[in-house]
């Protein structure tokens, strides 16, 4: 007997799906593809057509791979346009949201590395001072994406984005646009503590199962 | 009357005009803004795609520092922290164990529900339209703006209410009209320039900073005007390089909705530190007006 061309097997299919609308809190089964939300998307033409309610239809069908490897759980710019408008109040948006953080988790490369880098380097500069710091964050973030670009001997890449960053950085000081001073509020340390504690807890509830 | 207030990173920073001129211009009407002590960055958008706890405990510290001081209300400019702090404030409210656990670490506790207000809502809330009407020296009738409010003010990832319509918001058009100024109607007010985009994936955000810009030029706009600091600048910033990309002629003003209303009250230019911006501003506001006194 040849196998079939689609294989649906539900021991493999639930888990994913269920792990995907816990995280993102939204109730994937709801949706029934009317695209209301994929005429909405923003980066719609971006992203090769793959809509919001395509890499729902893919988790719907236990498809790991591709709902972690595909342009628009990248290009989402969180603009919320598909959750305003779907029939059924999935919010896309949190479901690319948590992808991205399943993908890290899972180590998959981002199929755009830069828009990981950037989040998480937004996100360590403003808990390392409690305010974000403008162009120290943006100097760690060029540094990351040099390196990792470097690796892979691409350095023409690193040399047009430094170009390209350069004559930005000097319009802006030309308009009294950057800022000198260091920003930083002193109850970083209290958000800190939460989050720990919070990662913590998470951790062992994970364990337990 | 006085009302906390958050100006977030982006304010302090690159968008520092934009704090200026607020404080100089609600100051003007009366309202008292007072920035809370020691706030901290609100995570942005970036918070919600690294850890969801951190996105609700870094808007949340803020909330709690507002309230232990007394203060019943809070306004946010920038629309990303605007609309990250209502976020946090319903996910706590939805969610007392969240709550709890938040301000188990916190020293100034969260209570109950501050109201967190966009600038939109202060302006028309707050302020009377006669004390508007009063302090209004110039007309500008030339000015054909076209209203962008970006996807922040009105559109959330949680069950939060809009303080306007969603889809075809009215807040700026309604206070331009005091200001004697008329807005055009036109499709792209709340479409989604690119955010962040604009610095890790530039192809994609100059696509659709480009689309808002081919429908407000083709609509005979000269200038745009907005509330939030990260549409001002990606408009702004970026414009040469999204027209040139897609051979667009014109080339418009993004005008903080501060800086009309400091021009309607007579404030000069120069003193709302328009000429920091990327694509020359002084010089339709300045031909307006001289032609505004060629008019008298
Ligand atoms: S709008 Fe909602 S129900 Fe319709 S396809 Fe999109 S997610 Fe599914
Ligand atoms: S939030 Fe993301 S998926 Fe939803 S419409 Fe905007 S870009 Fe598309």
């Amino acid at each position: 007997m040849t196998a079939s061309v689609l294989e649906f097997s539900p021991e493999n299919t639930r888990p994913f799906l269920q792990e995907v609308m816990e995280q993102s809190g939204q109730m994937l089964t709801a949706c029934y593809q009317c695209r209301k939300c994929a005429a909405g998307c923003t980066v719609g033409d971006e992203t090769g057509s793959f809509t919001p309610n395509i890499l729902i239809r893919a988790i719907v069908l236990g498809d790991r791979e591709t709902a972690l490897n595909n342009e628009l759980i990248w290009k989402c710019v969180s603009c919320y346009t598909c959750g305003t408008r779907c029939p059924n109040d999935i919010q896309t948006a949190r479901i690319t949201e948590t992808l991205k953080k399943m993908a890290k988790k899972a180590h998959v490369q981002p199929v755009l590395p830069k828009v990981a880098a950037f989040h998480d380097a937004f996100v360590e500069s403003g808990m390392r001072w409690g305010r974000l710091n403008e162009m120290e964050f943006m100097g760690v973030y060029e540094l990351k994406n040099a390196l990792r670009e470097a690796k892979t001997k691409n350095y023409e890449t690193v040399v047009k984005e430094f170009k390209t960053q350069a004559e930005l950085g000097l319009a802006m000081l030309k308009l009294k646009r950057l800022h000198f001073g260091f920003l930083f509020s002193k109850g970083r340390g209290e958000i800190k503590a939460l989050y720990r504690k919070n990662r913590y807890k998470q951790a062992l509830k994970a364990k337990r199962g | 009357m006085e009302i906390a207030y958050y100006p977030g990173c982006s304010l302090q920073q690159s968008s520092s005009l934009y704090d200026h001129q607020t404080r100089m211009i609600f100051s003007r009407l009366g309202v008292e803004l007072k920035e809370i002590e020691d706030w901290n960055c609100c995570g942005a958008t970036s918070a919600g795609k690294v850890d969801d706890f951190l996105a609700v405990v870094m808007p949340a510290r803020n909330i709690g520092i507002a309230e232990s001081a007394g203060f019943t209300e809070m306004v946010i400019p920038c629309s990303a922290c605007y609309s990250r702090t209502i976020v946090a404030q319903k996910r706590m409210q939805d969610n007392p164990e969240l709550r709890d656990e938040i301000n188990s670490g916190l020293t100034a506790k969260i209570k109950g529900s501050i109201r967190i207000s966009t600038i939109m809502e202060v302006f028309l809330n707050h302020v009377s339209p006669d004390l508007i009407k009063q302090k209004l020296t110039h007309k500008f009738r030339g000015l054909k703006p076209v209203c962008y409010y970006g996807c922040m003010q009105t559109r959330f990832p949680y069950n939060v209410p809009a303080s306007d319509n969603v889809e075809n918001p009215q807040a700026m058009e309604t206070l331009l009209k005091l200001f004697g100024i008329r807005a055009l109607d036109w499709n792209y007010k709340t479409y989604c320039c690119g955010a962040s985009a604009a610095v890790n994936d530039p192809d994609t955000a100059l696509n659709l900073m480009a689309k808002i810009m081919k429908e407000a030029a083709a609509r005979g706009a000269n200038c745009f005007v907005t509330t939030c600091p990260m549409c001002q600048m990606n408009l702004d910033a970026n414009q040469e390089a999204f027209c040139k990309k897609h051979d667009i002629k014109e080339r418009l003003p993004v005008y903080f909705i501060t800086e009309l209303a400091g021009a309607a009250f007579g404030i000069s230019p120069e003193d709302m530190q328009v000429d920091r911006h990327f694509i020359d501003s002084m010089t339709l506001l300045k031909e307006l007006e001289q032609n505004e006194h060629k008019d008298k």
